[in-house]
């Protein structure tokens, strides 16, 4: 569904791909892991445009979209929730998630029924702003935000992000749930061990390069993942 | 007397508060204090003296002098309205990922050439608006307001209705708050950023024409000059209200109009155009953000 080919992206002066290779098929969900640093917000900033790369492709559903503008990425079936889940915070939460339906891609009003459904606390808060949010209430919006465009293909970048254990618990598990609605999934996380255990297959990024990847299971006994990822003595 | 000069300064802000929304509306999407913008108001006055000369000129005033004016409005403001476009699509858009000097710069050069511009083709001299409605109008509580007056304080106030309509309540509108507050988030939900930003151009110089023209009726008088000092009150007015704040030009170009005429009544007329940065001086001190801007607070 989705190939990334030898990509090179710069960010600023610097180098944060350095020629990176990566497969997602369909239905899906992949996992990128990594240190801070690594440039793992830089391959979904290129993959949804925001970022131009240097050079190498990527491709989704075989067209290439590196000179596409974002917007009419989000229009072919790609979404991300970015780092830091960047509600509008002068927007209603309401409003939010109407401008996640900007694009126009699919019926409004029954994307509204199906994240109320999936998060019905937004359905309460649905007049506040959401600037008013709390982080974990926050972190919902913004994946019901990019469900709204009801996406093929959804990014997710960092979801666990100082949220409360039980509430990541809650995130991961409507990740798996979304999943299993037919929306591939790029999962990017710190939170190493949670990621990979929910992922079908999972990539290792370490300073603009993969020398890693591999099926979850493997990723989660690969001994150099467990010293550096996963906190454990080899 | 204070009756009366509340009419007048009512007329002036309103028009202050049209120019100002131009101001701050553009400020809030691009941070870009558009320095051509009082310009786009000098030629909204000229375009309205052109097509009406026009239209007298054939006939048609003389057929019909309402249609005579919707159309030079309608005229006016599409002209100004393709010239605040493709100021933005020339001078700014290319400067949009360089340092914030460059555009404000440039900005500055564009209301340069225009001022010039319209010197050379028009004349450095005044050009006269014809006075359609004299000083028709009626009396109210032993005030003289003009029709006149009453329309531009009419239309002004059903613009800004408008306006905050579009902003608060269309798709356009809020895709315009979203592009305010996160530009890289609003074209990660599907926005397009540069269609928002000539939206935000377009109906920004449509406003600034009609203020123009209802100054050019209002004083009968007008110069290559009027857009430098008109566009620096607006711009006072807009960071009196808060910049980037629709509500905060409104109210502050209202506010700059009183002060003016106020003012210039009750204490002395020889320092009308130092009121309204003295109000700016105090208002600064005391809530540095204006009236409605407030400091941002960030949820990490």
């Amino acid at each position: 569904m989705l190939e990334l080919r030898k990509l090179h992206t710069f960010y600023g002066p610097i180098e944060a791909l350095r020629g990176i290779n990566l497969e997602i098929s369909q239905s899906e969900i992949v996992s990128l892991i990594g240190n801070n640093g690594a440039g793992k917000s830089t391959t979904l900033m290129t993959i949804s445009g925001i970022l131009k790369p240097q050079s190498g492709d990527i491709l989704f559903e075989g067209k290439s979209i590196r000179e596409s503008a974002p917007h009419k990425i989000v229009r072919m079936g790609i979404s991300q929730v970015p780092e830091g889940r960047r509600i509008f915070p002068k927007l209603t939460v309401r409003e939010n998630l109407e401008m996640g339906a900007f694009s126009g891609r699919g019926n409004t009003a029954s994307s509204f029924e199906m994240v109320f459904s999936l998060f019905p606390v937004l359905h309460e808060r649905e007049n506040q702003l959401g600037g008013t949010l709390s982080g974990g209430e926050q972190q919902m919006l913004a994946i019901a935000r990019a469900l709204m465009s009801r996406p093929k293909l959804l990014l997710l970048d960092e979801p666990s992000l100082g949220l409360a254990p039980i509430i990541v618990s809650k995130i991961f598990k409507t990740i798996k749930e979304i999943n299993r609605e037919g929306v591939t999934v790029l999962l990017v996380e710190q939170n190493a061990r949670a990621a990979l255990k929910l992922s079908s297959r999972g990539y290792v990024l370490e300073n603009g390069h993969i020398p890693l990847h591999g099926n979850g299971a493997e990723l989660l006994n690969n001994s150099n993942v467990k010293k550096a990822y996963l906190g454990e003595q080899a | 007397m204070f009756l009366q000069q509340l009419i007048n300064g009512l007329t002036l802000g309103s028009v202050y508060a049209l120019i100002a929304l131009g101001y701050s509306m553009v400020y809030g999407i691009l941070e870009l204090i558009n320095f051509a913008h009082g310009e786009i108001y000098m030629l909204g006055a000229y375009f309205g003296i052109i097509f009406f000369g026009l239209f007298t000129a054939i006939g048609l005033t003389a057929f019909s002098l309402p249609l005579a004016l919707a159309l030079t409005f309608v005229l006016s403001i599409m002209f100004c309205a393709s010239y605040g476009f493709t100021i933005e699509k020339i001078a700014y858009k290319p400067l949009r990922n360089a340092p914030r000097l460059s555009p404000l710069i440039s900005a500055i050069g564009v209301s340069i050439f225009l001022q010039n511009f319209v010197m050379l083709t028009q004349g450095a001299t005044d050009k006269v608006f014809p006075p359609l409605f004299g000083t028709a109008g009626f009396r109210f509580l032993s005030v003289q307001m003009t029709y006149l007056q009453l329309s531009i304080i009419v239309v002004s106030v059903i613009l800004m209705v408008c306006l905050r309509f579009f902003v608060r309540k269309t798709r356009m509108g809020k895709a315009m708050r979203a592009v305010a507050q996160d530009k890289v988030m609003a074209s990660l939900v599907g926005i397009n950023i540069d269609t928002v930003i000539s939206v935000t151009f377009l109906i920004g110089s449509g406003l600034a024409a009609i203020a123009g023209l209802m100054v050019a009726m209002y004083y009968g008088l007008v110069n290559y000059f009027i857009g430098y000092v008109a566009g620096i009150k607006a711009f006072t007015a807009a960071v009196l209200g808060g910049i980037g704040s629709i509500r905060g030009a409104m109210l502050g170009g209202i506010l700059l109009g009183l002060v003016e005429s106020l003012g210039g009544s009750y204490i002395s007329s020889e320092y009308k155009d130092a009121y309204a940065f003295i109000l700016l001086i105090i208002v600064l001190l005391v809530k540095p953000g204006g009236l409605f801007g407030k400091a941002e607070l960030e949820k990490v």
